[in-house]
């Protein structure tokens, strides 16, 4: 028997007020890492305009699993099917040499950054990510990287980004733009239009992690959106303090329960029989991508520090690199070198007969990992959101939650989850016994918790999103 | 009639007329050169009215050799431009000083200025007068009174910023473009406050052309000038490149 799929009623999923009155709107939709990612070119010339369907996932293509794709894909398919948005357009950076692609009712369009780019780019996003998230280790660096060589070419992505989808809104006559993500923040000020333009900062924004030589280039770009959107109400603060005079919105992200499913046991067993996870095993479950960012060392270092209190404790870390890290992506090796590095942090302390790296793991495979395992861990030194926390919490497992993620805000300690200081590896050790000494605790947050995961729901952020849209384009 | 009588002024009106074009174009580029020290708009308007005169003594000349009296064609064309002039003077000398106020523009739209005891913020500045929002009034300020009067720009730090604007094809690849002129700008970075990174806008975009403004904020103001100049003849050089290279293309797509 396969798995079933998540009751879906349980969330509330119904209709959206606001979309029976906003119709058959045309959206554009842009992010920097696409949906699919093709394994090889296209053996038709780039122009043939290709169905999805035509081909073989796997083989020809893969889904990307990054949070942003995630969110996007299901929020436009729903919208599609209530008729809020009748057209939706959805363009982001891919190089396999596909121009347009149709999928489930989107048209796809990529943008195609040659090699002799891609290098700089890379570096100019990789420092704006770094502010995002604290962790900029040149400051002086830093400061200077919208001055820099690299920068003409972070410029040259966004505005080839940009004259492609000015191209198609001369085509389409789109009625409103939404870009996502940090990457594509100049996005809104390059295009030349006044319809309006939506923006999701989907990264941390905290005023002091951002140089104080990037404040003006980049109030220059978050002021040419109408309504910027964050994760958090801390976010939301931070963006006005920070200079931002339009609309900003807190919309917590969400999933699709629809994307998950409860494995039966044999799919369950299977897995583990894979992985070498015994029944008597206790498993304490790290779903990340593979980052230091992710804070996968801190796991490593509060799982050894009681693996000897707790033998049949097993640490099982699932996630590979991004589209970032990715061949088919920039070809930046920040995952493989960070896995590396955690195995080699595994290897000096002894545990590596008791960690488990999976790498990247299919959903109905994740979903099993997730029923198996005890609770699970997220111990990022920074984080946007934390959506997999709401998929912790849709398994009704229980989450131990850095206290520097967007979703923080939504935990009550000790009723939903329990959070913990990222830096201080005894607190993280001290939640982790708290789970394993007493087993009702553990199950009493897993199941408080998915109350929570409600608000992350892709009906309340359907709900969320429409009316924001409702309320821009009605203006 | 000896046909020869026909022929041999048709040819030589028709040399003088190829003769016109390569002057014209010659003179063209002679004052594209010249004019790189000055702003691209202000280059374009007499490049353009430059032209339209050569082309004029041309034509004559070659009507004059087909036998044709051009006094009545001068005649005419003097009398319909003192006509022109006579009647649209205000207007011309308020499109003229739009172009002259481009050389060194003291603001633009979004800053606040102080003229004519007006005070406002700028919201449009059009070929004949620029439009200031004054306490919800709408005051319109002719373009010949900035060549007159004294005006304050008050907003924060004006003095630091200069709006460089450019106008290109569209045939042109403007990422490329952007990226280059970016390249570029870095070239003179140490004269920029680097709070303020050059800034690509594009301000509006036709059939033929899209125009942007350049937006930098410099350092020192005593080197305004110095700086406009090698920032108008950087901006030229790349402008020149992105045309050599879209005209290459061109070739190799045909």
């Amino acid at each position: 028997m396969d798995g079933e799929k998540f009751n879906i009623k349980s969330f509330g999923l119904q209709s959206s007020k606001y979309s029976k009155e906003v119709q058959g709107l045309k959206i554009l939709v842009n992010t920097q890492t696409p949906l699919i990612w093709f394994t090889h070119p296209p053996k038709e010339p780039k122009t043939v305009v290709t169905d999805l369907s035509q081909l073989r996932e796997g083989e020809d293509y893969n889904y990307s699993t990054g949070g942003v794709t995630r969110m996007v894909q299901p929020l436009l398919k729903r919208m599609l099917s209530e008729g809020t948005i009748s057209e939706a357009h959805w363009v982001s950076l891919n190089s396999a040499g596909y121009n347009t692609i149709k999928a489930e009712g989107i048209t796809h369009h990529f943008v195609s950054l040659d090699k002799s780019r891609m290098e700089s780019y890379g570096k100019v996003k990789e420092a704006m990510w770094n502010a995002a998230h604290g962790t900029t280790k040149d400051t002086t660096a830093a400061q200077k990287i919208f001055l820099s060589d690299d920068f003409p070419d972070y410029a040259y992505y966004n505005r080839l980004t940009a004259e492609l989808i000015n191209g198609l809104d001369k085509d389409i006559d789109f009625d409103i733009f939404y870009i996502h993500d940090f990457q594509q923040l100049p996005i809104g000020h390059m295009l030349n239009t006044l319809k309006p333009k939506m923006y999701r900062w989907h990264t941390p924004f905290e005023e002091s992690t951002i140089p104080e030589k990037w404040k003006m280039l980049m109030n220059t770009y978050f002021n040419a959106y109408d309504l910027i959107v964050v994760s958090s109400g801390k976010y939301l603060e931070s963006l006005k303090s920070f200079g931002y005079n339009g609309k900003v919105k807190k919309l917590y992200p969400y999933v699709d329960p629809e994307d998950y499913t409860r494995p039966n046991n044999g799919e369950v067993s299977t897995l583990c029989d894979r992985l070498g996870i015994k029944d008597e095993d206790d498993v304490m479950l790290v779903v990340a991508r593979m980052d230091p960012m992710k804070g996968q060392d801190r796991a490593i270092d509060a799982f050894a520090y009681i693996a000897g209190k707790y033998k049949k404790l097993r640490l099982v870390l699932v996630g590979n690199g991004s589209f970032s890290s990715s061949k088919q992506g920039l070809g930046l090796s920040k995952g493989a070198v960070w896995r590396s590095e955690l195995e080699e942090q595994v290897n000096k302390l002894g545990i590596s007969d008791r960690v488990i790296f999976t790498g990247h793991l299919p959903q109905n495979e994740l979903d099993a990992l997730y029923e198996r395992c005890n609770f699970t861990l997220l111990p990022s030194i920074k984080e946007g959101f934390g959506l997999v926390v709401v998929e912790s919490w849709l398994h009704h497992k229980a989450c131990i939650v850095t206290n520097r993620a967007g979703i923080a805000e939504l935990i009550t300690a000790g009723k939903d989850g329990l959070l913990i200081n990222p830096d201080d590896m005894q607190d993280i050790a001290a939640k982790i016994s708290i789970l394993l000494e007493d087993r009702s605790i553990s199950r009493k947050i897993g199941q408080a918790g998915f109350e929570v995961s409600k608000l992350c729901s892709i009906s309340a952020g359907l709900h969320e999103e429409t009316k924001a849209i409702k309320e821009l384009v009605a203006e | 009639m000896n046909i020869l009588q026909v022929l041999v002024p048709i040819a030589y009106a028709g040399i003088i007329l190829i003769a016109t074009w390569i002057v014209a174009r010659f003179i063209s580029v002679i004052i594209r050169r010249l004019m790189g020290r000055s702003t691209q708009m202000l280059g374009a308007q007499i490049q353009r009215l430059v032209w339209v005169l050569v082309w004029l003594i041309g034509l004559i000349l070659a009507i004059e050799e087909l036998g044709v009296n051009p006094a009545i064609l001068l005649l005419m064309v003097g009398l319909l431009g003192v006509a022109v002039i006579v009647a649209i003077r205000g207007p011309l000398e308020n499109f003229g000083a739009r172009y002259f106020t481009f050389g060194y523009i003291p603001f633009k739209v979004g800053d606040s200025i102080t003229v004519l005891g007006h005070s406002g913020k700028v919201i449009e500045i059009n070929s004949i007068s620029t439009i200031i929002l004054a306490d919800d009034h709408i005051v319109s300020v002719p373009n010949s009174a900035f060549m007159k009067e004294t005006v304050v720009n008050t907003t924060h730090q004006a003095w630091k910023a200069i709006s460089v604007p450019i106008v290109v094809n569209n045939e042109i690849d403007i990422p490329a473009l952007e990226g280059e002129i970016l390249r570029s700008m870095n070239k003179l970075r140490s004269n920029f406050d680097d709070r303020f990174p050059p800034i690509l806008t594009l301000v509006s975009r036709d059939k033929q052309s899209t125009r942007f403004v350049l937006n930098l904020m410099i350092r020192n103001p005593e080197r305004r000038d110095a700086i406009i100049n090698e920032v108008n003849n950087r901006i030229d050089d790349v402008i020149d490149v992105a045309k050599k290279s879209q005209k290459q293309k061109g070739r190799q797509h045909k």
